[in-house]
């Protein structure tokens, strides 16, 4: 043989617990079969403990008996630009690997998994932190030789099977090694307690890698309510609307119709009537009405101890945890659910004067955010079933509560807030719709994104509208204090952003 | 243990010629009983975790040899055991993880050095340094130097580490000096395969014991005035008999090469990095024969002053490829060259990079450069310096193209005790303001990371309650300190617990009691449950406290978030004086789950009723703030796009991969989160009266229930 011939090198991005030792024992084992000279090696450490880690091999594509005696000195580490084939089980760490520089168009094949182990960072965003996982793919397409995307984590699921068996299927698939595909089969299939498992999955892989088409990463399923007739009317209603709405009205009347009546829904068109309106006058373009819509029928449909209950009890609910469990129709199932009410849930459906006198005294006596019911329900049985039931059948009093009506207050400032921006400038007004997204969650979480609401209304939004801050930078202001609120749990950038669009609001009143 | 080494006990029986196939680490281990050991111990941590290992599942064998293995209490206990060969004839190794190891082994290993061996002692350190490295990156090579002991670093391929630990041991006998042996991570995790020869026993071991001790002889203690004589040995006669059996036995080899002007001087742990380099650039080919001419040191330690004159001679300039800071050969090649008055130019560092490790993309870069100073006849320097640049160029443009990628490191596992336990500590912090945590090594490390990011420092294994010693006097609050139960086997009981109490200090301490070391592998400690069979009774942390004297001292279910944070508030505000330990309780899930996983299986295929649990989120209660996942972390706790229509932001999720241990209930309840989460269980081969109740609730619940309502509200 001549000097011509070289390893080919092979690295392996996975994270620690998947298995990725056992996939690259495999791909060595199934060389040592075809007796081709390869080595591999790891840095497994800590990383075992689902960090990012990597496995490096290189495979002589020639019997040792051909080498002439001759020893190949072998790479323990991958070199920049000197990789033939990346297996990714994760897409983002597929792409940390083109960040390193073991990814180039003139060599490398990636296979690479388009399922996604959210980062701690995009996990941990008080909004939407993920990374966009089209723009990753993208990456890969585009540093690439060829890229195979596969949804291993499907795979795996539909297969009963560990992904390190579905790559080590696809490796076959790709028929960059010259190993057959048995050699791969014989191997995997060989010893250890889950092969049957394992050869499942490796066919899985192998088909799913010859049939080669990469997948592209898939939109979100959508649970799209279903109308009742008595909503009829008001659906109807919401025909005279601007087409580009419809659908999401519709979505809103038939939730709200669900969380309250549809006297209810029909307020809510009404609303949404007034936005488009809004909308029209300041020639938004129909995104402000798009925005202010949205919001409002979540604003409207607001998290209270009812609408808790109500989705608890849902038959619809327990057969999905069902489903989840893979319980066949036979097997008991037990749900148990954990409320921790306090007294502003309490208070929130009382009627609002007795509400009032109540939380004036729990301030008082500094009972609120330390007294608390902690409630485990076993919705399973009737009895919990039935409390259920009876605090979803509180929905009818809803319109008396102390929350709800609190709720209609905040939400007629907004829309009249919206209204008098619009006539500013329509991205103001859209930026204060979307303020609406600060106010979610329950308990402490619902309470710290009010207050962020409301400050932001109070620091910006009134300045802003009484054109004390600039319009030309009320809009970014908003925008900006937004984002502050969602950046830390602590409120410590949004306390900056604040007082910085102060500066400006005073140093505008000084000019 | 986390992995079983059934299969790998079967290729340390392999005989004379038989092929064996395995990690380098394995090799290693094989070796040893090539060797003749009569004993051999350690302490685990990667990357030499699995030598140990692997011999404890290997007891027949071991038996069969009558070597003797002691799973050491820390590298300390290892490094002693070696005394044995100071008296004895006998062959001993013993492994840790390097430098920290090291650093702890330390005044044995002093103690040991002084008075030299008869039988070959080696010590195998993982050389836990670049990549995958889990420790302060220093070189053990200082500790080589200070203690005279020779250091061997192998070329990274199994018949040259096999090699290096038998000739370690003749070398060790033939120079009296206990032996040092360097792997690095990937070496020791490298798979490869050489000719294995047949175990042989000790010439003296618990099938063939002494009769009588060893004479008293003075010259084998490290006491003075003696110690004054060996330091005098040890220079004058074990060094230059070091060096002559390292020149006689051709440790360290010489590949020539046609460009003979300059040449490359290389620990022989970077050899394929190198040859790689010089392939890519055209000076070398696959199978090692190189243009530029190299000498290998697989001893890098002591040089041998006339092998590195006779390379050097003649050569205008060399290339020393030496990782890690200081750069100790350098400087010795560089005086051993003037005092030859030989002008051969030295580069090294500078040329490369002064610390960290040698990549191949470094190497790339360090070769150009010193091509590029050297200019060697019939080699275009500049071309190369151009290929070498574009290629670095093109890696950063594609950096650029990716962006910024959030790094992802090692977690806490899916259920692990530990992580409701830092969910407490930030409850706490989060009521009662932040506290200065004094953390320790181990899986609870991992808190320095998110979601948690705990964590004012790390000064070595079982040190965190020490290193809080001097904090807790200058702090208006207590300090707390975290300590895994390896760690306080380790020393913490010691340098910390004793010390703590003997000066009356006033500080927390949490003991992680998991029963294992965990994040070396499940290792067993002196208080595991039901230890190695065969091994010790096992001891108890409760007990040992008390008996110390901690007075403050409770025990919590780790699990139990809100009991672990009302504790913790206990422990920084009760007025009672001294230490208070806080023991949290909970077993390593990972060695949990493959027990109990094994008995669900044999239960379910024995048609027993089993019940299975996870947890779950509602997703359409969950408005998306995940505040959750910055209480908890887990793997199995992530987002997914929310189902609602009218809501963009995603919503927590719970995944497969859930194991049920609780804590997502015990956070959202602790924390008043939301009422999103659920306990889902379902019943494996139900009773009869299992069916018969659950028929009738599902009945009258979906008559209360109806057929009514819509998807999720």
């Amino acid at each position: 043989m001549t000097a011509e011939v070289r390893p080919l090198s092979i690295l392996i991005a996975a994270l620690g617990g998947e298995g990725g030792g056992v996939l690259s024992q495999w791909i060595v084992a199934a060389a040592a079969r075809c007796g081709f000279p390869a080595q591999s090696t790891s840095i497994p450490g800590v990383a075992q403990r689902t960090g990012a880690t990597t496995y490096y091999l290189e495979i002589m594509p020639v019997p040792a008996p051909e080498l002439g005696g001759r020893r190949p000195v072998m790479a323990l580490m991958p070199g920049i630009g000197d990789v033939d084939l990346l297996l990714a089980t994760e897409l983002a760490e597929a792409t940390r690997q083109i960040a390193l520089g073991f990814v180039t168009p003139d060599r490398t094949h990636v296979v690479a998994s388009l399922a996604r182990s959210y980062i701690m960072p995009e996990k941990m965003a008080m909004a939407d932190g993920r990374l966009d996982d089209t723009r990753l793919a993208a990456l890969v397409a585009r540093h690439a030789r060829a890229s195979l995307f596969l949804d291993l984590e499907a795979l795996a699921y539909e297969s009963g099977a560990m992904v390190n068996a579905i790559m080590l299927g696809a490796l076959a698939g790709t028929g960059m090694l010259t190993i057959p595909i048995e050699t791969f089969a014989a191997v995997i299939a060989e010893g250890s307690r889950a092969a049957d498992a394992n050869l499942r999955g490796f066919r899985a892989g192998l088909a799913a890698a010859q049939r080669g088409q990469s997948e592209m990463p898939r939109s979100p399923t959508k649970r799209w309510r279903l109308g009742t007739a008595d909503l009829a009317t008001v659906e109807a209603e919401a025909a005279t609307l601007p087409e580009s709405l419809r659908p999401l009205v519709i979505e809103g009347i038939r939730r709200l119709a669900h969380y309250q009546d549809a006297d209810y829904a029909w307020d809510y068109v009404e609303r949404v009537k007034r936005a488009v309106a809004i909308d029209a006058a300041a020639g938004a373009g129909g995104k402000l009405a798009q925005a202010a819509a949205r919001h409002l029928a979540l604003r409207m449909s607001f998290e209270d101890v009812i609408r808790v209950a109500q989705v608890k009890s849902d038959p619809a609910r327990l057969a999905r945890i069902r489903i989840e469990l893979g319980a066949a129709s036979g097997d008991p199932v037990r749900v148990v659910e954990y409320f921790k009410p306090g007294i502003d849930e309490l208070c929130s459906i009382l009627p609002p004067a007795l509400a009032r006198r109540i939380l004036a005294l729990a301030e008082r006596r500094g009972w609120l955010g330390r007294v608390y019911w902690g409630m485990h329900i076993k919705t399973h049985t009737v009895a919990g079933y039935l409390r259920l039931k009876a605090l979803a059948a509180l929905r009818r009093y809803r319109r008396k509560t102390h929350r709800f009506q609190a709720e209609q207050r905040e939400i007629e400032t907004w829309l009249a807030a919206i209204a008098d921006a619009a006539a500013l400038s329509p991205p103001l007004a859209l930026e204060i719709a979307e303020c609406a997204n600060l106010i979610k969650g329950y308990g402490d979480t619902w309470k710290r994104g009010m207050a962020n609401y409301r400050a932001i209304f109070e620091h910006v939004v009134r300045p802003a509208l009484a054109r004390r801050l600039p319009v030309a930078i009320a809009a970014d202001a908003v925008a900006n204090a937004r984002t502050a609120a969602l950046a830390d749990p602590d409120g410590v950038r949004f306390g900056a952003t604040l007082a910085d669009i102060e500066k400006r609001t005073v140093l505008q009143v000084a000019e | 243990m986390e992995r079983s080494f059934k299969h790998e006990v079967q290729s340390l029986k392999l005989g004379d010629g038989e092929i064996f196939h395995g990690e380098g680490i394995l090799a290693v281990t094989k070796a040893l009983l090539q060797s003749g050991v009569s004993y051999v111990g350690g302490y685990q941590g990667a990357p030499v975790s699995h030598l140990l290992d692997v011999l404890v599942d290997a007891k027949e064998t071991m038996d069969g040899l009558g070597v003797h293995l002691e799973t050491c209490a820390n590298e300390a206990s290892a490094a002693a055991m070696l005394g044995a060969s100071i008296n004895y004839p006998i062959r001993g190794a013993v492994t840790w993880k390097s430098i920290v190891g090291t650093n702890v082994a330390a005044d044995a290993l002093s103690n040991l050095a002084s008075p030299g061996v008869k039988g070959g002692a080696l010590v195998i350190l993982g050389e836990d340094y670049g990549e995958g490295a889990s420790v302060i990156q220093e070189r053990s090579y200082a500790y080589a130097m200070k203690c005279t002991m020779p250091l061997l670093d192998p070329r990274p391929d199994l018949p040259s580490i096999v090699r290096a630990v038998e000739e370690g041991f003749d070398l060790s006998e033939a120079s009296h000096a206990p032996v040092m042996l360097e792997l690095r991570i990937r070496a020791c995790h490298v798979t490869g395969e050489f000719a294995a020869k047949a175990n042989r026993p000790g010439t003296h071991s618990a099938l063939n014991k002494f009769n009588a001790p060893a004479p008293h002889d003075y010259n084998r203690l490290s006491h003075p005035p003696v110690t004054f004589v060996q330091e005098r040995l040890k220079v004058e006669e074990r060094l230059p008999a070091a060096r002559d059996f390292i020149r006689a036995h051709k440790l360290n080899e010489i590949f020539a090469g046609d460009l003979d002007e300059i040449g490359i001087v290389v620990m022989g742990g970077l050899y394929n990095v190198l040859v790689r380099a010089l392939l890519r650039l055209g000076l070398a080919d696959l199978w090692g024969q190189s243009r530029i001419p190299i000498y290998c040191l697989n001893a890098v330690y002591p040089l041998v002053p006339e092998e590195v004159r006779e390379f050097c001679t003649g050569k205008r300039a060399v290339l020393v490829v030496e990782e890690g800071h200081p750069d100790y050969i350098e400087q010795q090649i560089n005086v051993i060259l003037r005092r030859a008055d030989i002008n051969t130019r030295v580069e090294g560092k500078g040329t490369l990079p002064p610390a960290g490790e040698y990549t191949a993309e470094i190497m790339l870069k360090g070769l150009a450069a010193f091509l590029a100073a050297a200019r060697p006849a019939g080699v275009a320097a500049d071309a190369i310096v151009k290929a070498v640049d574009a290629l670095i160029g093109r890696k950063d443009e594609a950096a650029r193209d990716v962006g910024h990628l959030p790094a992802r490191p090692p977690t806490f596992c899916t259920g692990c005790p530990e992580r409701p336990v830092f969910s407490a500590l930030k409850l706490l912090q989060r009521e009662t303001g932040p506290a200065h945590i004094s953390t320790d090594i181990g899986c609870h490390s991992f808190a320095t990371f998110a979601p948690f990011s705990m964590g004012n420092s790390i000064l070595g294994y079982g040190m965190s309650l020490a290193a809080a010693a001097a904090v807790g006097p200058n702090l208006a609050k207590r300090p707390i300190s975290v300590m895994g139960d390896g760690g306080f086997w380790h020393n913490g009981v010691i340098t910390g617990v004793v010390s703590s109490l003997f000066n009356q200090g006033d500080g927390v301490l949490i003991v992680m009691q998991n029963g294992y070391a965990s994040a070396t592998g499940q290792q067993y400690l002196p208080s595991s449950a039901g230890a190695r069979p065969g091994g010790a009774a096992t001891m108890d942390i409760e007990r040992t406290l008390k008996a110390l004297g901690v007075r403050w001292l409770k025990t919590v279910r780790s699990y139990s978030v809100a009991t672990m944070a009302k504790t913790l508030r206990q422990a920084m505000t009760t007025k009672a004086a001294g230490l208070k330990v806080i023991i949290a309780d909970g077993e390593c899930q990972l060695a949990r789950q493959r027990r109990v996983g094994a008995d669900d299986a044999a239960r379910l295929a024995a048609g027993r009723r089993v019940i299975k649990a996870r947890y779950g989120v509602d997703d359409a209660i969950c408005t998306g703030d995940h505040s959750c996942i910055r209480l908890s972390g887990c793997p199995s706790l992530t987002v997914k796009p929310s189902p609602d229509p009218l809501r963009t932001d995603p919503v927590a999720s719970v995944v497969d991969s859930c194991v049920g241990c609780g804590l997502c209930g015990e956070v959202a309840h602790a924390a008043v989160l939301c009422p999103s989460f659920y306990r889902a269980e379902i019943v494996r081969n139900p009773s009869w009266w299992d069916r018969a109740i659950d028929r009738i609730r599902r009945r009258v619940i979906a008559r209360l229930g109806g057929a009514a309502g819509t998807a999720a509200a």
